[in-house]
């Protein structure tokens, strides 16, 4: 058995990494004398966190808390949604000669154009957030979960076929779990989509969230804030990365050597 | 020899053809055969004459062109009573050993807590206790087709179909795993119809070889192999066995 190294070790590495860049970003401004409005230091991006002005009409943690739930909202329903239509879609040849035709049309619209369309429909806020990052993000998990569904060897099939195995049975034991890898590689490029659909949703639909707070400091060229924003941003990005991965981990323990998805 | 018996499974003028764009393809020619309770045969033939698909239209995945299969009985249920065991091991990777030889009892919708303890008996007769809770992948070619034997024997089929189980084994394995399916076979007390293009191996293990032509195939041969069992490495160097062989390779030459 491998020595696990400890989570110290692990971190030191990216913690050097991450200190040393804010220190070289700061030395940069410094030395050039960069404007505020133009590049703020870190020093400023951090303090604005934590001045005691409302920012964007709200405090801090109102706009990340909204842009968290709807990060988290329109995530799992992403995940769910796509996984049954996945399934549906996969259920038999019919279903996919209807339905793959329409989704890859409507894949290959700019979905984030659409996002304006939805303002219209579903008004300021909340629904409509949540519904541009879902049309936003969900075609990878669906296209890869079908994709996973139909690549299961014919020969597997036959094993279970002789048995007399329901069509049931062939999705539970053989094509979902075969289609993990690929649902899981679907995830992770949805969740990074997903955070920009939400971003974009409050950009034009939203008096709240980070998004917003952004869009609403560029018009004062209040830069500092924007940054810690983007930062915060990238943070929850990450944050949900990570999640799907350590859940893709507890999941498939066969795959330990191996991460069978592409990454 | 055991004519006097009831046959477990006849085949009686079994016919395949495919249609394919180019037109048919005649893959079985006409097959016709018994197989007898507890009996060990082997069919042997050239690659390509349709040895497979015998073994697929027996366990049901491909349908006959013409012809008749009759079953010792009327209540025989192929999907209970025929463990297949396939050229690659076609292991559920995700699955533990222990979970992969339980699926035909998930399949079939047996008590899988009640047959546990069959799956670890069987995992022992196949040489591979401990290693219940590891997965596929970290077992070698030769131990991914013992847990594929101990799959196929889980729900206790009377009949066992092998479609060339070892053909992807180095020899000294191959050898060392018909040694140890002889021994399965006489513990377990099940028919085996055994598909392979070793003549050395079918006649090793065999009560009887058919041997089969090239396509559009037909039986040319049923061979009683009458050398003493239990039978070890030494009967391969037996005159008798040669003996054999030479037979079975005169009859694939003419066919």
């Amino acid at each position: 058995m491998k020595r696990k190294p400890t989570l110290l070790h692990k971190a030191l590495p990216k913690l050097l990494y991450i200190v040393s860049a804010i220190a070289l970003w700061q030395a940069l401004i410094m030395i050039f004398k960069v404007k505020e409005f133009v590049v703020p230091s870190p020093i400023s991006v951090f303090q604005s966190l934590f001045s005691k002005e409302l920012v964007a009409e709200n405090t801090w943690w109102v706009h990340i808390r909204t842009t968290l739930v709807e990060i988290a909202v329109s995530f799992s329903l992403t995940a769910l949604v796509g996984f049954f239509l996945a399934l549906f879609i996969s259920w038999s040849k019919l279903l996919r000669g209807i339905f793959m035709p329409v989704i890859a049309v409507l894949n290959s619209l700019p979905k984030i154009a659409l996002a304006p369309l939805f303002l219209i429909w579903l008004g300021y806020g909340f629904t409509a957030n949540v519904t541009i990052a879902i049309i936003v993000a969900f075609f990878p998990v669906v296209l890869n979960t079908i994709a996973g569904l139909n690549s299961v060897d014919e020969d597997l099939l036959d094993l279970i076929r002789y048995l007399n195995a329901s069509k049931l049975q062939i999705f539970l034991k053989i094509r979902i779990p075969n289609s993990l890898p690929y649902i899981f590689s679907g995830l992770k490029v949805s969740a990074t989509m997903t955070v920009v659909g939400v971003i974009v949703g409050e950009f034009v639909a939203s008096s709240q969230g980070l998004g917003f707070l952004i869009k609403d400091s560029q018009a004062m060229m209040n830069t500092p804030p924007m940054f810690a924003a983007l930062f915060l941003i990238s943070a929850m990005g990450l944050g949900l990365f990570a999640l799907i991965d350590f859940l893709e981990r507890a999941l498939m323990p066969w795959n330990t050597e191996k991460t069978g998805s592409a990454t | 020899m055991q004519d006097e018996r009831k046959p477990l499974l006849s085949l009686k003028n079994v016919k395949k053809t495919y249609t394919t764009g180019g037109g048919e393809l005649k893959a079985l020619g006409d097959v016709t055969f018994d197989i007898f309770p507890k009996e060990f045969v082997s069919i042997v033939g050239p690659s390509g004459c349709g040895k497979t698909t015998l073994l697929k239209i027996i366990a049901g995945l491909l349908p006959k062109s013409s012809g008749e299969i009759i079953i010792d009985k009327e209540d025989f249920d192929i999907s209970r009573e025929v463990g297949f065991v396939f050229q690659k091991p076609l292991l559920l990777h995700w699955r533990k050993v222990i979970d992969n030889v339980l699926l035909p009892i998930e399949i079939l919708k047996k008590d899988r807590k009640a047959m546990e303890e069959r799956a670890r008996y069987l995992l022992a007769l196949v040489g591979l206790e401990g290693f219940e809770d590891r997965y596929p992948g970290e077992l070698s070619g030769g131990m991914q087709q013992r847990v594929s034997i101990a799959r196929a024997l889980v729900h206790d089929p009377k009949l066992l179909l092998m479609d060339e189980p070892f053909g992807a084994l180095d020899a000294i394995t191959r050898e060392r795993l018909n040694i140890e399916l002889l021994r399965i076979w006489q513990e377990t007390g099940k028919t085996i119809l055994f598909v392979t293009h070793g003549i050395n191996e079918a006649v090793f293990l065999s009560d009887r070889v058919i041997v089969l032509s090239a396509r559009p195939s037909r039986m040319i041969e049923s061979l009683d192999i009458e050398l003493p069992r239990p039978r070890q490495q030494e009967v391969r160097v037996q005159p008798e066995f040669g003996a054999y062989a030479l037979e079975i390779y005169k009859s694939l030459e003419i066919g």
